[in-house]
């Protein structure tokens, strides 16, 4: 339905995950949580058709947006725990080396302002091995961003295309995320955002640290990051404990709310497909 | 006294009888096998009876092995209650309480419709307090009395949708509510009345669903005790659901009998008591042999189920004949997809809660764990009584409303439903789901999912949580065995069944639930309805906006279209690939003449 329903590919690997293959994926009956949230799972200023079912990552997220007058919210778990469930870990996994870094993105709508060079100072302060710096698509965009953490020395990657207005969606996305997750030791970032989750599901040591940064506009509504950083001190600092990093990383990601395909095909409004409702 | 005689030597009439009345015209009498089943345990062989007022007839058949003394007020029920009794002891006196015979004593006085209905509209009034007096010294010494009291602030009162205060019909000459002093309106106070008027109060049963027609009788003592046991659940929500079947009511009984249960209410706000006491007596004589339950559960001719208390818990006690016992024979018996054994009911009953009301109450706060847990461990316990895929007798049927839990333990409650053919494992899962879903939906449960669930969505859904993929086609599979079990256990034909199917199959999230007719839940069907046509209609409006928008941004990529199709370049590229474009067309054409060769080449193969 919304076409933030196809960020990141999320409807893709739904689609996939209930046995429709690879083809465009059908219209979904509601919002799909798309990013990890600390308000009521909807991106803010997202615009709500009232009473369309909310399908978010988890239990704490729905209890937030029934008490912010949401209806219809369901629990179905992250899309990332789907992709988890498509592609278990190799039986003879990859030998894990470095960090994967992600630093704090703007998007098309907000930019982010924050000092790169400090930040950059930072990592190379703390990691212990090599680093590969996961890029917004729209901050790799930006060449000058891009050049200050290549000529750190670091590698320099980007999952892809998020997508917009069903455009352009790279339906790998998540896909070459959780690759690239899987070769490394450690995931870090300087807020605690949905890659450091999908790090730690992924087997990542986590780590939240350095300027958290300014994103233009930012919605206070929710508390912003020192809200954040209240409730989920345990996942800020250099290292964290790693059995509850994973605890709360299931409890984010809604891991044990994975839906079976033919419940998620009902949940998703895929029970009644015509022929005319799957593209190739 | 002047006493005549009519309709035969059995009819006396001493005066105060109510010529033109029928308490069983209009309903008044004590209904139900339970409270017949009781009076019979409480009468020894050969013992003096008094039936005071008016109970059902089959209260002489229970009672054929004691000399029965029937006290009415209506001519008329006198008259057939002799016409009935004509092989057997039976004396009838149609007249009001002052008519009793003076000196008679009798081993047990029963007064199964209360005391109210012993009195006539004839003569002068004795009371509440005087009619007990009247039988309690009828009663020998070491007798005993058995009294049914109906609770003025009871389930049946909190539930009608008329108030109790404006009743209307011809037995309402007067209204003993509770705001009369000179009438006992809980147990604490009719005990102490027992007491006043020389009684000793013995056992006392909570009679459930409406004191018209008790269709079950629960030990007061237990059922303050076992506050949460799924057989206490399972008891009042059937007696109360069938209970009321027929007749419109505020809120859903069953859902606030269970909930009275749970909050330890169900002696307070039953609608009606039933006691036992015993004339001169200090303590009681052993009432070891005292059910805990008896209930008729399901249609009137499967009889009574009773359950006692032993040192090993409560067992089943089979006592009314089963009115059948296996699969029925004959020509129909192959259309018949379930069917009761009581003799089944043997051993000891199983503990634990009540699944229907651990899955309730997981839904109502959204607890997600627990329902995985429960949904899954009842279809492994479903799969664990399966034999190549196909589970029979007992646990083919039992659905959530029929399965206790304790711990991790699952078990038939009542082992007596029984399918007629073992059913393949997915779809007794799926029919057990699926009830679940139409109570949860139709009787406006909040829940976890979403309204856009319709019930065999959900019914998939609650199967996933269960860790089992059904489909729909499983789910109308099972709804139609549903229409077949019901139609079996109900004695529906088979334009029945049809109907009856077809009725389950049209159940939608935003009907009201099948039954009796509830206000309330009236009203939250409508509210369903309202909330769905809001949602869709903000849909459509939402939908329209993205129509308009996609229509611009089509309209533009048809101009941008345009504009390139008019340029230099698109005319000098279209020029250049023409040749190609023929090609491919004359290509096509012979692939497609080859394929039609090859097709008539087979054909003509096959012939020969």
């Amino acid at each position: 339905m919304h076409h933030a329903n196809h960020f990141y590919g999320h409807a893709h690997v739904l689609a996939r995950y209930c046995g429709l293959g690879d083809r465009h994926p059908p219209r979904i009956n509601g919002y799909v949580q798309h990013g990890w949230n600390i308000g009521d799972g909807l991106a803010p200023g997202h615009p709500y058709v009232e009473r369309t079912p909310s399908l978010l990552w988890s239990e704490q997220t729905r209890r937030r947006a029934w008490a912010v007058g949401r209806r219809n919210v369901v629990v179905t778990g992250a899309p990332f725990a789907y992709l988890l469930a498509l592609r278990p870990p190799e039986p003879e996994p990859v030998e894990r080396e470095g960090t994967i870094w992600y630093p704090f993105h703007g998007w098309e709508g907000q930019h982010v302002k924050g000092d790169h060079r400090e930040l950059i100072a930072r990592i190379r302060d703390t990691e212990p091995g090599p680093v590969t710096v996961c890029l917004y698509w729209h901050e790799y965009g930006m060449r000058r961003v891009r050049r200050l953490y290549e000529r750190a020395g670091f590698r320099v990657i980007c999952h892809g295309y998020r997508g917009h207005w069903w455009r352009d969606t790279d339906p790998l996305f998540l896909d070459k995320q959780l690759t690239e997750l899987r070769r490394h030791q450690r995931v870090a970032s300087n807020r605690l955002t949905s890659a450091i989750f999908y790090g730690i599901a992924a087997g990542c040591e986590p780590a939240v640290y350095g300027d958290p940064m300014v994103l233009a506009d930012e919605d206070p509504t929710f508390g912003g990051t020192a809200r954040i950083r209240r409730q989920w001190p345990e996942l800020h600092g250099e290292s964290v404990d790693l059995p509850t990093a994973v605890e709360i990383a299931r409890a984010e990601l809604g891991t044990d709310h994975r839906c079976a395909p033919a419940e998620l095909r009902e949940l998703l409004g895929w029970a009644h497909l015509q022929e005319n409702d799957v593209d190739d | 006294m002047t006493t005549d005689t009519a309709a035969g030597d059995r009819i006396s009439l001493p005066g105060g009888e109510m010529l033109a009345w029928s308490d069983l015209r209009t309903g008044g009498p004590a209904g139900g096998g339970p409270l017949a089943v009781l009076a019979a345990r409480v009468v020894p062989a050969g013992a003096r009876v008094l039936l005071a007022g008016p109970h059902e007839p089959a209260f002489l058949d229970r009672l054929a092995h004691a000399e029965v003394t029937c006290l009415l007020r209506s001519h008329l029920d006198g008259v057939a209650l002799a016409d009935r009794a004509a092989d057997r002891a039976v004396r009838v006196i149609v007249g009001g309480p002052a008519g009793l015979p003076a000196g008679e004593a009798y081993d047990v006085v029963i007064a199964g419709s209360g005391l109210d209905p012993v009195e006539s509209v004839e003569g002068a009034r004795l009371g509440w307090d005087g009619v007990l007096a009247t039988l309690a010294g009828a009663l020998r010494p070491g007798g005993t009395l058995l009294l049914r009291l109906d609770n003025p602030v009871g389930l049946h009162r909190i539930v009608d949708a008329s108030p109790w205060y404006a009743d209307r019909d011809d037995a309402a000459w007067t209204i003993d509510g509770v705001l009369h002093a000179g009438h006992p309106a809980n147990l604490d106070q009719l005990r102490g009345r027992l007491t006043d008027a020389g009684l000793t109060p013995d056992a006392s049963f909570a009679g459930y669903p409406h004191p018209a027609a008790v269709t079950a009788l629960v030990a007061t003592g237990e059922l303050d005790r076992a506050t949460s046991a799924g057989l206490f659940d399972a008891v009042l929500h059937g007696a109360c659901t069938g209970g009321y079947a027929d007749r419109p009511v505020l809120q859903d009984p069953a859902r606030l009998a269970v909930d009275t249960l749970h909050a330890g209410l169900g002696n307070a706000l039953a609608p009606a008591w039933v006691v036992l006491a015993r004339r001169d007596t200090a303590t009681g004589a052993d009432r070891a042999d005292l059910p805990v339950v008896l209930a008729r559960t399901g249609p009137p001719e499967v009889g009574v189920m009773e359950v006692v208390a032993t040192t090993h818990g409560w067992h089943w006690r089979v006592t009314d004949p089963p009115a059948r016992s296996g699969p029925a024979a004959g020509p129909c018996a192959s259309r018949l997809a379930a069917y009761r054994d009581a003799g089944a009911l043997t051993g000891p009953v199983p503990t634990g809660r009540l699944l229907r009301t651990l899955l309730l109450d997981a839904c109502l706060r959204r607890d997600l764990d627990t329902l995985r847990t429960l949904l899954a461990g009842y279809a492994g316990w479903l799969e664990s009584s399966a034999v190549d895929g196909r589970v029979a007798g007992a646990p083919a049927l039992a659905g959530v409303d029929n399965v206790v839990v304790a711990g991790d333990r699952f078990a038939v409650l009542d082992p007596s439903w029984r399918a007629a053919e073992p059913l393949p494992v997915d779809v007794a899962l799926a029919r057990g789901l699926w009830r679940f879903a139409a109570v949860l939906l139709t009787g406006g449960y909040a829940h976890p999912w979403s309204s856009t669930l319709d019930l065999a969505g959900l019914t998939v859904v609650l199967g996933g949580m269960a860790g089992r993929e059904l489909d729909r086609t499983t789910v109308a599979a099972a709804v139609e065995i549903e229409a077949a079990v019901v139609a079996a256990l109900r004695g529906l034909d088979a334009k029945g069944r049809l109907k009856l199917a077809d009725e389950l199959s049209a159940l939608e999230p935003t009907s009201p639930p099948p039954g009796p007719e509830s206000w309330q839940q009236l009203r939250e069907a409508w509210l369903r309805q309202r909330e769905e046509l809001g949602r869709v209609r903000a849909v459509l409006g939402w939908t329209e906006d993205l129509l308009t928008s996609r229509e611009r941004a089509l309209r533009r990529a048809d101009a941008m279209i345009n504009l390139l199709n008019g340029s230099v370049s698109y005319r000098v590229g279209r020029l250049v690939i023409t040749p190609a474009r023929w090609a491919r067309r004359a290509a096509r054409a012979a692939k497609r003449r080859l394929r039609a060769a090859l097709r008539r080449r087979v054909v003509r193969e096959e012939q020969q």
